[in-house]
């Protein structure tokens, strides 16, 4: 393939991928990885070098206007990120000695369960907003957010070890497979400690950064990180992200469900299947 | 700015992240021009392919390699200054949040992220030289 051919094409996969990706939370890697081994030819370690940025550049890019605009919790992302980043080194630990297969098995099998519970929550605007007790009290887990007609919603959140648990679980896979811990960062938030849909996913989206961040040394020192394949995709990325954090503000919390659910099916089935050896 | 104000965290937090990322941005972008200026695309070209042979890839990202290249103006040396200087806008994220609550005197939080970040920078530049690891 002409050189220009593949620059350009991936160029704008990756705004595709910024757009998707600072929505749902999850970050863009599922977009660029199957696009660049299967349709571009690349190498699946190369692939991942480029999933590993595309992450970071979703996470900061979007962050910096979910952030100023106060959607993002901070708190719970930065308490979520003690699970996310132990979990990465846990996960990069496990690699030499878990069947990478079996556990991307496991981990997709989870997804496809949870499914069940997110579909059920499609329509709901704001979750009830439980009391506020314990650890959750103790480390003020809540926050409130404006919504685009200028009210401002409050809420509470519960269950913050289920959410520690949630998030380890993701970090594990981040550091096993370098891709897919986002899914388990807005279910932990979302089914587990009930926050409202779009402060679940631009706090996934926030901390997706960090637990890129914490696998890109040993990517970067085996010179996965491509600067030819690179370049267009954290270009287009950030493009992508300035773009999907825009339609995020101005989206209700039963729009980004839905949008969530099609992106975690196909997560979900993406890994099941690729953990039985087809390529997806 | 007044750091005490409960506002102030957003505002810094989110200035760092634009920040970081345009300024990574940019100097990607000034690598690719630069590149293309070269006319050189037919050793870019031979860039793609995987080659697990090399101990750093086909294209050498040791910092020595890196700085080796600055200096002869290589568009790629450049192009990877401005991703590391997009996987450190998470990182510097986490150092000024330690900082910020330290500043709200919110102890409880200045511990929180104080070993997030330890554990991060343990993550990303101790254990790619632990055998075993990353296997």
């Amino acid at each position: 393939m002409f050189i220009l051919e593949f620059l350009l094409i991936l160029f704008l996969v990756s705004i595709f991928a910024g757009v998707f990706g600072s929505i749902v939370g999850l970050g863009g890697g599922i977009v660029i990885v199957p696009v660049l081994t299967l349709f571009l030819g690349v190498d699946i370690h190369f692939a991942i070098g480029a999933s590993i940025v595309a992450i970071i550049g979703t996470s900061s890019g979007a962050a910096s206007t979910y952030v100023k605009d106060k959607v993002t919790n901070l708190r719970v992302g930065m308490f979520l990120e003690l699970a996310s980043t132990s979990g990465a080194i846990m996960g990069a630990a496990l690699a030499a000695y878990a069947n990478s297969a079996i556990l991307e098995l496991i981990f997709g099998g989870i997804l496809l369960i949870t499914l069940v519970p997110t579909l059920m929550k499609v329509g709901e605007d704001i979750p009830k907003s439980p009391e506020l007790k314990g650890l959750s009290k103790r480390l003020a887990l809540k926050g409130s957010y404006p919504e685009k007609d200028g009210s401002v919603i409050e809420y509470n959140t519960t269950r913050p070890v289920a959410g520690l648990a949630g998030t380890w679980a993701a970090g594990i896979l981040s550091g096993l497979l370098g891709i897919g811990g986002g899914a388990f960062k807005v279910l932990s938030m979302d089914l587990a400690m009930k926050l409202p849909m779009k402060v679940s996913t631009t706090t996934s989206n926030f901390m997706i950064g960090v637990t890129a961040a914490a696998s890109a040394g040993i990517y970067f020192e085996r010179g996965d990180v491509n600067p030819i394949i690179v370049a267009p995709v954290a270009i287009g990325i950030l493009i992508g992200a300035a773009i999907g954090a825009r339609l995020l503000l101005r989206s209700r919390n039963p729009t980004v469900r839905v949008i969530f659910v099609i992106v975690l099916a196909i997560t979900a089935v993406e890994m099941v299947l690729s953990s039985l050896g087809i390529a997806v | 700015m007044n750091l005490k104000d409960p506002d102030s965290m957003n505002k810094v937090i989110g200035m760092v992240l634009r920040y970081g990322v345009l300024i990574s941005a940019s100097v990607i972008v000034l690598g690719v021009v630069i590149l293309a200026l070269s006319g050189n695309y037919s050793d870019v070209a031979s860039l793609l392919t995987y080659n697990p042979n090399i101990p750093h890839g086909n294209f050498d990202v040791s910092f020595a390699g890196i700085i080796k290249g600055l200096a002869a103006f290589n568009p790629l040396s450049i192009i990877e200054v401005g991703v590391i200087l997009l996987i450190a806008t998470p990182v510097s994220r986490v150092l000024i949040s330690v900082l910020l609550f330290d500043a709200e005197g919110d102890r409880q939080y200045v511990l929180i992220t104080g070993v997030v970040l330890t554990l991060l920078l343990f993550s990303m530049l101790v254990t790619p030289y632990i055998p075993g690891f990353h296997a």
